[in-house]
């Protein structure tokens, strides 16, 4: 549009909610939280300890202990995302894409439904069938005489940690798996047509030229399971308390901040050491985020149509 | 010939892998929905049967209606999501116009200053948000929650939203202005009405991380007037652990009004997910 | 005081300039197509003539009012896009009738204006349907008759053929030319089509890299161009440009276009290297040594082989002469 030498007013009423909202309630408080992160509170009230409270989340068996085994574990959950989560979508996305497949609406509805339920549920329902008290997963694994196979999986150190996380698989395969459809769809038919005539079918079809023309959409989805999955909280919680149990082997940084900043049972809340807890976080996400951007981000070729 | 009878073969598997997704995907709901209509008895004796008529209770239900207020839970969740959605749809449109629409200094930048919320997570910033609603008497109040929400859903729906934008032909708006509108009209009337599909699935996209959250409820507006269903169901589902009836009931009144939201509007989120990639 | 009065009209984006000092006058009545390749300019212009993108320097005045700092709406004009533009949600009617009612015209008069472009271009019966229902030349029509309804002392056209398929291309073309005579109107039209550009201009201007090479009537171009760019974009096929010096003149370039070139006997030799027969003429490609490829027009139907050797003549009172840096010697 033309620049008319009076003032655009209209360009600042457009754009002025968003920004006054987004930078009131999201980047001042998260500033507001890095710099919570270098006082601390003590007989003389609040002061400034600088680098202090990282000096005691890094060097403090105390703390150092809980917060490695909070980042172990969350590494280890979205390992299994990675693992797990992204491909089974993009095979399901494969699937879901053949020619002239029938009931593909209904499919793709389906499986999203997890993704539309809230962890409260999804984690009542796992604990629920994963109970050995209700007896449904030890029943259906006695019906395929695999019984001696169960174990109460959520109540134990060992496998716990990881049973969480393909609950969370289960909830999440359907964002991939779309993302991934729409891509697959979005690759025009004249390839395809043209891969046919060159003899390129089937699985080699899939490996040979769709799979680099997902590419980038597989990169993305991989750097928001990232952020989604150290940002996590709300599974854990539900299945097992604010404590991450049993014995902390389900803690990740999402809870352990929370019990840091609200303190539970014993423990009284620390703001500052909450603050210092998220800024970590905030670093750690941060780091992974442009550790992408600038490394395979860039390899990633978007192909033009 | 060799060639259909492969294809008939492979479209087979294809549905046996994906009937078998799918049951995967479904049977805990299923499972949950269907015991929460039988008496306990039933419910461990054999869990995966259909109640009949001998097995059909509805203790659980009177349980839950008897005890927790969901009532004003659902009712405070509609009206935190819905206000929410709103203010995320009209600003984050806005400021996708402005940012698609116009040359100005310090375009690009603000389109990045946006974007960085879609990477870091506003739960980051809890500890000095909640410090900023104390200060503000904003505690145990709904409108804390749609503050927060607004802030959370700006950055996608401004991605997605001035992406589309561009997209909207320059000749439209244009002929507009030779016709006389203002840049206001051009926007409510021109520009939003072309969108709308986009419109639908940033809707969706915001709508459900709103819906289930539980971290701001439980940390802004715990008290028992301000609860929303997520909350208010993890809360009852903490005290009556052991009431299975109660519990089962619980969790399929949570499933439902999403579900069936979902199937209203899924044609239209799948629509609204691909589309961005076909348009 | 001329329709449309330019004065070294410039305007930069950033540190590009794309239209570089374009002074035109453009007359009462007068039907003028900007023509040129893709990137030379012709389009921002013309939106800098609707007041869509701003003016960096100079003026620009409609009937004697500078209307550099006005509002598009204000400006008394009218456009015809190249993607037709019509509002989807709004009926033909209303599609035709929007500007004159956010400018306030009285109901009753809408709906005469709106009745009397739909006669004269034969949308009567469409009237009541949305963009959606219409094919692409009924679209067009709509947003020629969206123009007619205003009345606007100018209108703008910025390629509003390239979207149509080629028999719809012609028949619109005819109905713009007949409009024109009927409304007296003056019209500014953009192509990069120099086919376009001769069968509806009383004058075309042609651009190239932001500057005006050369202004004329069709034929003036035609018959009298200022230099190469010029000579070789009016005219199809293309004129053949030869080098002078290998025919023993004085001037650098000699332009000749594809009719003037004689074959039989001649000083230029070569060899037929392909043969297009159209029915009504024929285009004999030639390849020389010293000229490269000539093209050369036969009127009807005429036999040649490939690598037939063929000697070319021409009658020199119809080349024309120019200099190293492709400026026409007269």
């Amino acid at each position: 549009m033309a620049q008319r030498k009076a003032f655009r007013w209209h360009i600042m009423v457009f754009l002025a909610p968003a920004v006054l909202v987004y930078t009131a309630i999201m980047i001042v408080p998260l500033f507001g939280t890095l710099n919570l992160s270098l006082f601390n509170t003590t007989e003389e009230g609040r002061v400034f300890v600088g680098l202090k409270n990282f000096a005691t989340l890094f060097g403090d068996p105390r703390w150092s202990e809980r917060f490695w085994n909070a980042l172990g574990n969350n590494a280890w959950f979205f390992l299994v995302h990675m693992l797990v989560q992204n491909p089974v979508g993009v095979a399901l996305a494969a699937l879901l894409s053949s020619p002239r497949l029938r009931g593909a609406a209904f499919y793709r509805t389906a499986i999203f439904i997890p993704t539309i339920l809230s962890f409260v549920i999804v984690g009542f329902v796992w604990k629920l069938i994963l109970s050995p008290i209700w007896g449904i997963a030890p029943g259906m694994l006695d019906a395929v005489g695999l019984k001696g196979l169960f174990a109460p999986w959520l109540g134990r150190e060992g496998s716990a940690l990881t049973t969480l996380a393909l609950i969370s698989v289960w909830q999440f395969v359907g964002i991939p798996m779309m993302l991934i459809y729409a891509a697959l769809l979005s690759i025009p038919d004249e390839v395809i047509e043209a891969a046919e005539m060159d003899g390129v079918t089937g699985w080699s079809q899939f490996w040979k030229i769709k799979l680099p023309l997902i590419l980038p959409s597989i990169g993305i989805i991989s750097i928001l399971t990232f952020v989604g999955n150290f940002n996590a909280f709300d599974l854990i919680y539900v299945t097992q308390g604010a404590l991450a149990g049993p014995n902390f082997s389900t803690d990740i940084l999402g809870t352990f901040l929370y019990r840091t900043f609200f303190g539970f049972q014993l423990q009284i809340g620390d703001p500052h050491m909450g603050a210092t807890i998220a800024t970590a976080m905030f670093g750690i996400i941060l780091l992974g985020v442009s550790l992408y951007l600038f490394t395979v981000h860039r390899r990633l070729r978007r192909y033009q149509f | 010939m060799s060639q259909a009878r492969n294809s008939t073969a492979r479209s087979l598997a294809a549905h046996a892998v994906l009937i078998l997704y799918t049951a995967i995907a479904l049977f805990p709901v299923f499972v949950v929905v269907v015991n929460s209509f039988k008496n306990r008895r039933a419910i461990f004796a054999d869990p995966l049967a259909v109640p009949t008529a001998d097995t059909f209770d509805l203790i659980g239900y009177r349980t839950v209606l008897a005890q927790g207020d969901f009532f004003l839970y659902f009712q405070n969740s509609l009206i935190v999501t819905v206000a929410s959605l709103f203010f995320v749809l009209l600003f984050g449109a806005m400021a996708a116009f402005a940012l698609s629409e116009y040359r100005f200094r310090g375009n690009t930048l603000t389109g990045l200053y946006l974007a960085l919320g879609i990477m870091i997570p506003i739960r980051l910033g809890t500890v000095a948000i909640l410090q900023m609603m104390v200060a503000s008497g904003l505690v145990n109040t709904l409108t804390a929650l749609v503050l927060v929400y607004t802030a959370q859903g700006l950055p996608l729906a401004v991605f997605i939203l001035s992406e589309f934008m561009r997209g909207v032909s320059d000749d439209l708006k244009n002929a507009g202005r030779i016709d006389g509108l203002s840049e206001y009209t051009i926007f409510f009337r021109l520009v939003l009405p072309l969108v709308r599909p986009a419109m639908a699935t940033v809707a969706v996209f915001t709508m459900i991380p709103i819906w289930n959250d539980l971290w701001f409820p439980l940390i802004l507006a715990p008290s028992e007037a301000t609860k929303t269903i997520t909350l208010g169901s993890q809360v009852f589902i903490g005290q009556f652990v052991t009431n299975w009836n109660a519990v089962l009931a619980a969790l399929s009144l949570a499933i439902l009004p999403v579900l069936v939201l979902y199937l209203i509007f899924s044609r239209q989120l799948i629509r609204g997910i691909t589309a961005g990639a076909v348009k | 005081m001329g329709a449309l009065t330019l004065s070294q009209v410039t305007k930069s984006f950033g540190a590009t300039q794309v239209i570089r000092g374009v002074d035109l006058n453009v007359e009462n009545g007068e039907f003028c197509v900007f023509v040129g390749p893709s990137g030379c300019g012709k389009s921002t212009l013309l939106r800098m003539i609707a007041g869509l993108e701003d003016v960096t320097s100079g003026d620009v005045t409609i009937h004697g009012a500078r209307v550099n700092d006005l509002a598009p709406a204000r400006r008394e004009i009218a456009m015809v896009f190249q993607s037709y533009a019509l509002y989807p949600h709004l009926t033909v009617r209303d599609n035709m009738g929007l500007a004159l009612k956010q400018a306030g015209t009285p109901r009753v008069q809408i709906e005469q204006a709106t009745e009397k472009a739909a006669e004269m271009l034969d949308l009567s019966h469409l009237l009541e349907r949305r963009p959606a229902e219409l094919s692409g030349g009924q679209r067009q029509r709509v947003a020629i008759g969206r123009a007619i309804v205003r009345r606007p002392k100018l209108f703008l056209f910025d390629e509003p053929l390239s979207n149509l398929d080629a028999a719809l291309r012609v028949q619109t073309r005819i109905e713009i030319a007949r409009l024109h005579r009927e409304l007296g109107a003056t019209m500014i039209y953009v192509t990069h089509d120099q086919v376009e550009a001769m069968t509806l201009a009383d004058k075309i201007v042609v651009l190239r890299g932001g500057v005006v090479e050369q202004v004329g009537r069709p034929m003036d171009l035609y018959n009298d161009p200022d230099n190469t760019f010029v000579a070789g974009f009016i005219g199809s096929p293309q004129m053949n440009f030869l080098k002078a010096g290998k025919l023993g003149l004085r001037s650098d370039t000699l332009g000749i276009r594809p009719e003037h070139l004689e074959p039989g006997s001649g000083q230029i030799s070569g060899r037929v290297s392909h043969v297009e027969k159209l029915g009504g003429e024929t285009l004999v490609y030639v390849a020389t040594e010293d000229h490269g490829l000539l093209t050369v027009r036969q009127f009807g139907e005429q036999d040649y082989a490939v690598d037939e050797e063929v000697g070319l003549s021409f009658d020199p009172n119809r080349a024309f002469h120019f200099d190293a840096e492709g400026k026409r010697l007269r």
